[in-house]
């Protein structure tokens, strides 16, 4: 449907998309993911035609559009700002693209009215931009988006504005819009619940670079590189060398010895990565009465203390409670800070001693 | 609501006895004593009060040459607000949308009116003249000089500074994302412009088309450096008419006549382009 090749974007000196490869199978949804000013915008106005490419290749439906106008290829798109016509009406704003594309009165008519009623804003036709909420703002800018059936919808953070509830709520009705329409989309955003729930596939951004190109899950589970896996969700790192200790696979550390599994080659630096949901925190001073763990699930099991692999002593640092769940910070006596996520409302304070222990099957290796 | 300042730079005594009301009547009172009780006053010196009509000095300034003044003025303004509209809005597109030094060109787009108007249209003056640099470089026998075309294009380069401004203002405010969706939506760069960048600078074009009309339309020394005895414009016509020949009367009637006229205009303006509102949005 969209294929990307090396595409390279150079602002004078400066290299802001550095040969950026990639296609969408028709249907898709997927997300560009990156922190801000990683070119991912860029990237989509090359798309769209808004920015001339240095170097690379957009085809769409197997044409190369490479060098066409923005009103030339039939794109839709939603802004960040929604950039809807504030002199217009809801009506003229979605007609506009129908207007474009030579649409007779009608059939004009006719499919605005079932845009309206598609984004559930029937009764807002005749509404300024300005009266509705951000919201229905998004909405509107999407039913104009693609009023006149565009090959590929592009969103540029059109979520990004709006706060928590509401964008969890337009998570869900854009996710449903786009299956109900089936449009392939392209959504780019620096947020990675966003890309994380919503995508059949996520392509990771970083310095102009595309860094992985992946199923959520597998960014999640088997991030490519460190990039990918400290920005797609948290965890707690080492770094050290691999070697072998009993015929055991470890790493180690500056201070300590990680066990890991699989097989890596001896004497080869890497990164070590645990999610904090692979974590357990076991207080000190109850291993010593003979010891219970407040684990991930929130069941009381006997203390694996004994089996020795991958536990460290540290301190707890901060307790966060996120509404569902609570994230504890720990500083480990080796000197990293381990992050775990327990139930809510832990028994654990703030300078509690614990021990941290993790499954050296869940450690990821990069 | 109580809101609790612990030093405020007004001292209490002062302002326990000042209000807005005070404050208001301040600037109500300064346009009162300063413009209202002036024009009121040019009323009273235009009306004959010795033998014969009243409206006397009237009949004699809708007459005549002063007719011809009048027309000319309002003539003259709407060109040179078509023509100050057209340059200004091309030139304040270019410092919106292209220019990369936009603070230089700004700079230099209101540096003209530092300089007093005398020496900006006898600096003209000389450019136009038949031996001027315009005649030298482009090799034409120019006889620009004392013609309509002169006082026009000598007005529209005196007002430009005051059109670019408002339309700057109000295409700079014009967010670019909606460019930007025009454009994806099918429009092309001139459909954009006219159904998009056009509309939303509505109230910059209606806010310089008033001032520069207002202006021009009153112009002395425009008419008086540039034009012949042929283009003499209506203020020409009043200051001749109260310093040379001091007929206050006279000058008066043609004064109120033209105060009458302006507004008449700008209200069928505002009629049409409802200017609260444009004006409002700037």
């Amino acid at each position: 449907m969209l294929e990307v090749t090396g595409l390279t974007k150079y602002y004078g000196e400066l290299l802001a998309v550095d040969d950026v490869s990639f296609r969408i199978d028709e249907g898709d949804f997927v997300t560009l993911l990156g922190p801000s000013g990683c070119g991912k915008t860029t990237l989509l106005h090359m798309i769209a035609g808004l920015r001339e490419p240095t170097d690379g290749q957009v085809k769409l439906r197997g044409d190369d559009v490479t060098d066409l106008a923005p009103e030339d290829r039939n794109i839709g798109m939603a802004f960040q700002s929604t950039a809807l016509f504030p002199h217009m009406t809801v009506r003229e704003n979605i007609a506009y693209g129908l207007r474009m594309h030579d649409y007779d009165a009608e059939e004009r008519d006719a499919q605005v009215q079932e845009f309206l009623e598609l984004v559930d804003l029937p009764d807002h036709g005749d509404h300024r931009p300005d009266e509705l909420s951000g919201g229905q703002q998004q909405r509107v800018s999407l039913a104009r988006a693609l009023a006149y059936e565009p090959d590929i919808l592009l969103l540029d953070e059109p979520l990004t504005g709006l706060d928590r509830v509401l964008r969890e709520e337009m998570r869900e009705w854009l996710m449903t819009l786009q299956r109900e329409l089936g449009v392939t989309s392209l959504y780019v955003t620096h947020d990675q619940e966003d890309a994380l729930s919503m995508s059949d596939k996520v392509i990771v951004l970083d310095d102009g670079r595309k860094q992985q190109a992946a199923h959520p899950e597998t960014l999640y589970e088997e991030p490519a590189n460190e990039f990918v896996a400290t920005f797609v969700g948290k965890s707690t790192t080492f770094g050290g060398t691999v070697t072998t200790v009993d015929e055991q696979p470890v790493v180690e550390t500056e201070t300590t010895r990680v066990t890991i599994t699989g097989d890596h080659g001896d004497s080869e630096n890497v990164s070590l990565f645990v999610r904090p949901e692979d974590v357990d925190l076991e207080p000190v001073s109850a291993t010593a009465d003979g010891g219970t763990t407040v684990s991930q699930t929130g069941s009381t099991t006997p203390t694996a203390a004994a089996t020795a692999d991958n536990a460290f002593l540290g301190t707890v640092e901060k307790v966060s409670n996120l509404g569902n769940r609570t994230e504890v910070t720990v500083t480990l006596e080796s000197g990293e800070t381990a992050l775990a996520n327990t139930p809510r409302f832990p028994d654990i304070t703030v300078g509690d001693e614990v021990t941290v222990t993790f499954d050296p099957e869940s450690v990821v290796v990069v | 609501m109580s809101v609790v300042v612990e030093r405020s730079p007004i001292p209490n005594w002062l302002t326990e006895r000042i209000s807005n009301r005070h404050l208001v009547a301040i600037g109500i009172g300064w346009v009162t004593l300063f413009f209202v009780f002036p024009i009121l006053f040019l009323v009273v010196e235009s009306l004959n009060f010795g033998d014969g009509s009243l409206f006397e000095a009237y009949h004699r300034a809708t007459g005549g040459v002063y007719v011809s003044a009048f027309v000319r003025s309002f003539i003259y303004g709407f060109v040179t607000t078509v023509l100050t509209l057209v340059f200004a809005y091309v030139l304040a597109y270019y410092l919106a949308f292209a220019s990369k030094r936009v603070r230089l060109l700004l700079t230099l787009v209101v540096v003209p009116l530092w300089i007093a108007y005398i020496i900006r249209y006898f600096g003209l003056m000389l450019f136009f003249s038949p031996t001027g640099p315009l005649a030298q470089v482009t090799g034409l026998e120019i006889d620009l000089l004392f013609t309509s075309t002169a006082v026009v294009l000598g007005l529209t380069n005196a007002y430009l500074p005051f059109a670019v401004l408002p339309i700057y203002n109000s295409l700079n405010a014009i967010h670019h994302e909606t460019i930007n969706a025009s454009r994806v939506l099918g429009a092309g760069q001139f459909r954009t412009i006219r159904e998009v960048v056009l509309p939303l600078s509505m109230p910059g074009i209606i806010a310089a088309g008033v001032i520069v009309f207002i202006l021009a339309t009153g112009s002395f020394l425009g008419p008086a450096v540039l034009g012949g005895p042929n283009q003499s414009m209506i203020a020409n016509e009043i200051a001749r008419t109260f310093l040379e020949a001091y007929n206050i009367q006279l000058a008066s009637a043609l004064a109120v006549i033209y105060t009458v006229l302006l507004v008449a205009f700008i209200a069928a303006f505002n009629a049409v382009f409802n200017l609260q509102e444009a004006l409002g949005n700037l």
